[in-house]
């Protein structure tokens, strides 16, 4: 059943008319107007209706923020909105108000406009510590690196104010420094009881920190509840870390607890959603998402989840079994349906190959079935990593679920889309293994390896920003790496802080064999393991030690580009000026040591592409061969530079070895048709029914316009494989679709005449 | 499919009367030296083509480009042109370039002055051709479909509006489309109007999908018969003339194709076994039909 997100829009009326509440987060600013501290007893207390009589007079206040408080308060947001925003044009250095009104964007997810407001107050009086506080919410929800120092400079300022120290808190959780939560919650939790505010969330807090310890957090979820029984954030915020964590089967329990005490927690029920959608759960999941945009309109995160779901009959939903090693395991398909037979042979097949490799090499066996949704739409599949810290920009996995951006969806050449998915297979192993405790610069620091060691496109990848950076000393410890995932504190640290992680990985594997990186993913296969005591444990030397023998990697690895790197940019860029002005013999030496001196630089502009150029134009094919092929080798897939190769390979005799780059090409550029009509004739000469047979098909997924090819090739595979039935129904289906086509036609006097012959 | 027998039976009439085939292609300006050698580089593809289709008869294709193209000039060439087409044979004009729409006349950018909508219409209404084909393939070329549509003839334009002013990219998958077999949708060793308007649509909207962009042409094609104007011969068929002996064996193969839409049109009512054997007895005929003309053909 669909529900087109036209049909909720009544529902948000009905909301407002009903004045329903949208629980109001505590307000801990000691401006606050006495009257309404006396209702916010109630409030805070759970006590809906001795509040809303409470509020209810206030509305006709005639001190305009009283009002405007009041009518958030009983849910009526657009009044409250007007309230505020006609007091603040009446008021041009009223700070207070302002933070107010910035807090009721923040609660509606406007958090440009609640930025710009906190900003605003802060331009009136630069030093209003509830201002900074407010905006630190608002970077620690967008998850940037800012919020930290921002919540630093108040406690320097201000040490007696509950919300600072509980901001953060919250980021030391959410960075995993467990102690220092803990500590800032204790210094809370004094000042609260000191100056009576109310301790909801300090109590939900240390339900969280013993929670990410693996204990009970139940004691301290029961003072919440004592405190306010319809207290349903305290069971939201736990999952929220829970979902920090990845660990979603257990947010989706917490979420559920949380709308059981709380059923009108509509950003619990947001959240649910979404977390049923990571974990694949569909229906349910649209339920939670109707009900939480029924309350909660405001939400971008819960409109655009609908509107996927709106769309979600257009994908084709399959189930595979794969046999590994001994053993089946179901792969599950999400694709759209315009693309669904293209994509669909390819992706099986890189399935399996990963299940074979990671069970293998991690000795880890999956024990549910795997789903890969690919989504043509970046939107869509934007709408899938809402809400998540520091993702991807291509990919992204929950457990047994990943999504990911579908090659149509990127213009050729940008994204490999089959990297990308054996990115994601390697976190599913990681996430599995350790029931999601493996900590995020480790998963994705194998993913990254895996991608160089074991995936389709081989070779150790990094990119001249990250070059950049290792000269800049940006590398972090190792046991501060998950920070460059969660905030980064600069514009590419989350794309350096995955290679990064991807090069510990390597390291690892050179200094004890690869033996060693599966004995530390393994570390996390118990509760309450940090990175440090997982290193220590598994290389018996203290995370400082590690990173000094990591830094010697390092500059053993690439200390001769990092020493050279003006000579390099010289170089490169002589290179390149004499390509431009098309002077080849010109471009040949520079190009040369440029690739000498960084080989791995395998992006657009390679100057191992920039060589094979120049030597193409100089007549020089061999050597040019040479160039591409050691780009390829480097990890480099650029398409039409692999077409190139192809042909050049083709020219010089190695027919296979074009076969093999023309077929590395699905994986990048799966869509284009040539390459199938291509492939197709090519693996049916080499003997390869099979493979031809399965290229012939995708081509006739592509061209529905134009099938008489297709059809024609898929006849000759499958008469190659001793399919004569299958064969002739193929071949006349070709020749009803183009009756004239002549190749076919002799195809089909051939097969007739052998029959008749063998009758 | 009953439009595809009757397209391919017409397909056969010019050839078997003799009848010619002549084309008149612009590259407008282009502005830029990027556009310049884009539009000639287009025209030149389509210039060749059209020469093969006409057998080899360079006199049939005339090609204007840089200062050939002004107004003037482009006026004088085609009244020549015009006067030279007789009304059995069949008149191609392609326009490749920038155009313009103010919202009330289109105009294509030439060198010089600009030449109207209104004046090319006038100029296309004098060809006696009973059989004509205007490609306009230039930036806002929507505006002149209506304009320039008349009984007999064929109209296709590169974007949907005058409104869609972005430059475009059709011109150079026509090129393709007459240039090659892979418009040949049908495999009949020639390519219709409607198969190449078809080859190059597409070839544009995956272009533009290629590079994730946002499409800024919509092609248009308008009149009757698109799938019966040929405007390119591949293979055996490229052959001019047809003698009386090819000419009967090709109305026996379109007996053979009414036959074949006839299975096809059965499939629904027959068992996989029966309509699979049913195709194979029309197609086998078909097929040693084929065989025969190609014999005769590669005699003549």
């Amino acid at each position: 059943m669909m529900h087109p997100l036209s049909r909720l829009l009544p529902l948000l009326v009905a909301t407002f008319m009903a004045g329903s509440a949208l629980a109001q987060a505590i307000d801990y600013d000691p401006r606050r107007a006495p009257e309404l501290r006396a209702c916010d007893e109630h409030q805070y207390h759970g006590r809906v209706e001795q509040a809303r009589a409470c509020y209810s007079p206030l509305v006709n206040s005639s001190n305009a923020v009283i009002q405007a408080e009041a009518f958030w308060a009983m849910g009526d947001l657009q009044r409250a909105n007007e309230c505020f925003r006609d007091f603040a044009k009446a008021n041009p250095r009223a700070v207070q108000p302002r933070i107010r009104w910035a807090r009721l964007f923040l609660q509606t997810h406007q958090y440009n406009d609640a930025a710009e407001t906190f900003r605003e107050a802060l331009r009136i009086f630069p030093n209003d510590p509830h201002a900074k506080i407010g905006l630190a919410r608002v970077l620690a929800e967008r998850f940037e690196g800012d919020a930290g120092p921002l919540i630093e400079e108040v406690l320097r300022e201000h040490d007696d104010l509950v919300e600072a120290y509980l901001v953060s808190a919250q980021l030391a959780l959410e960075a995993g420094q467990v102690e220092a939560a803990q500590k800032q919650l204790e210094r809370a939790g004094d000042l609260a009881a000191k100056q009576k505010l109310p301790p909801l969330e300090i109590f939900t807090m240390r339900a969280a920190i013993e929670s990410s310890r693996d204990r009970d957090p139940q004691p301290w979820i029961k003072r919440a509840l004592d405190y306010n029984p319809r207290y349903g954030a305290a069971y939201e915020q736990l999952a929220h870390f829970e979902i920090m964590r990845r660990r979603y089967r257990e947010a989706t329990a917490l979420l559920r607890r949380a709308i059981e005490v709380q059923p009108d927690l509509w950003s619990a029920h947001a959240e649910l959603g979404s977390n049923l959608l990571r974990l694949g759960q569909v229906e349910e999941a649209r339920q939670q998402l109707t009900a939480a945009y029924s309350g909660d309109p405001y939400s971008p995160t819960t409109v655009n989840s609908l509107r996927l779901l709106d769309r979600i009959d257009q994908f084709d939903v399959s189930s595979t079994p794969v046999a590994v090693a001994g053993d089946t395991y179901v792969v599950r398909l999400r694709l759209h349906r315009s693309e669904s037979s293209v994509l669909e042979p390819y992706a099986i097949d890189l399935i399996q190959q990963g299940i074979a490799t990671f069970s293998r090499r991690y000795g880890f066996k999956l024990q549910e079935p795997v789903t890969v949704e690919l989504y043509p739409d970046h939107d869509d599949f934007a709408v899938r990593v809402a809400a998540l810290p520091g993702i991807g920009l291509l990919g992204v996995t929950f457990g047994y679920v990943v999504a990911m951006d579908s090659p149509s969806g990127r213009a050729s050449g940008d994204f490999h889309w089959g990297s990308t998915l054996w990115h994601e297979l390697a976190h599913v192993f990681t996430l599995e293994a350790t029931d999601h405790r493996v900590p995020r610069w480790l998963s994705e620091g194998i993913s990254v390896f895996e991608e160089w060691r074991t995936g389709p496109t081989p070779g150790v990848v990094v990119p001249p920003d990250v070059i950049t950076a290792l000269n800049d000393d940006k590398f972090l410890p190792v046991a501060d790496l998950d920070g460059g995932f969660i905030r980064p504190a600069y514009p590419n640290q989350i794309q350096v802080s995955y290679v990064q992680a991807g090069l510990i990985c390597l390291f690892v594997e050179q200094r004890w064999g690869f033996e060693r990186l599966a004995a530390l993913l393994h570390q996390f296969d118990r509760a309450n393991v940090t990175t440090a005591a997982a290193v220590q444990a598994a290389f018996k030397m203290a995370p400082a030690d590690f990173d000094k023998e990591f830094d010697a990697f390092l500059h053993s690895r690439y200390g001769a580009l990092l020493a050279g790197m003006n000579e390099y940019q010289s170089q490169y860029q002589a290179a390149r000026k004499a390509t431009q002005s098309e002077q080849w013999n010109d471009a040949v030496a520079p190009a040369k040591r440029a690739a000498e001196l960084y080989p791995e630089h395998v992006g657009p502009g390679s100057p191992n592409l920039l060589l094979a150029r120049a030597f193409d134009k100089l007549g020089r094919r061999a050597e040019a061969i040479a160039a591409v092929e050691a780009y390829r080798n480097a990890g480099g897939w650029d398409p039409a530079a692999l077409r190139e190769l192809a042909r050049w390979l083709d020219e010089v005799g190695r027919k296979q070895d074009a076969t093999t780059v023309l077929q590395s090409l699905n994986y990048s550029e799966p869509l284009n048709p040539e390459q199938h009509v291509q492939l197709g004739e090519r693996l049916l000469a080499d003997n390869r029914a099979e493979d031809s047979l399965r290229e012939f098909r995708v081509l006739l997924a592509l061209r529905d316009h134009d099938q008489a090819p297709a059809l024609f090739g898929a006849a000759r595979a499958l008469y190659a494989l001793g399919d004569r039935a299958a064969s002739r129904r193929h071949v006349l289906d070709a020749l009803a679709a183009a009756p004239h086509y002549k190749p076919a036609q002799e195809f089909l006097l051939k097969i007739v005449e052998e029959r008749s012959k063998n009758e | 499919m009953k439009t595809f027998f009757l397209a391919a039976a017409l397909l056969a009439v010019p050839t078997l009367a003799g009848a010619a085939s002549f084309t008149f292609i612009v590259a407008g300006l282009g502005g830029e030296p990027e556009y310049e050698e884009r539009f000639r580089e287009e025209a030149a593809v389509i210039g060749a083509a059209a020469v093969e289709a006409a057998g080899g008869d360079k006199s049939h294709v005339v090609m204007l480009m840089g200062e050939q193209a002004r107004r003037d000039s482009l006026r004088r060439e085609f009244q020549e042109f015009a006067a030279k087409v007789k009304p059995t044979d069949s008149a191609t004009v392609v326009l490749i370039g920038h155009g313009t729409y103010d919202g009330e006349d289109y105009r294509f950018n030439v060198p010089g002055a600009d030449i109207t909508g209104s004046e090319l219409g006038q100029l296309f209404d004098r060809l006696s051709a009973k059989r004509q084909l205007i490609v306009n393939a230039t930036s806002s070329s929507g505006a002149t479909i209506e304009l320039w549509q008349r009984p007999d003839r064929v109209v296709i334009t590169a974007t949907k509006s005058g409104g869609e002013r972005t430059a475009t990219r059709f011109a150079q998958y026509w090129g393709q489309a007459v240039s090659g077999d892979a418009a040949d949708v049908n495999k009949d060793e020639t390519v219709t109007a409607a198969e190449a308007f078809d080859y190059a649509n597409r070839q544009v909207a995956a272009s533009f999908k290629s590079d994730v962009a946002l499409a800024t042409e919509h092609a248009r094609i308008a009149g009757e018969d698109t799938a019966a104007f040929a405007v390119a011969h591949i293979g055996a068929s490229a052959v001019s003339g047809t003698s009386p002996e090819v000419a009967a064996l090709l109305t026996q193969r379109g007996q053979i194709e009414q036959d074949l839409e006839g299975v096809k049109g059965r499939k629904t009512t027959l068992s996989e076994d029966q309509y699979y054997d049913e195709l194979e007895g029309v197609l086998v005929r078909l097929a040693h039909l084929q065989q025969q003309i190609d014999a005769k053909r590669a005699v003549q």
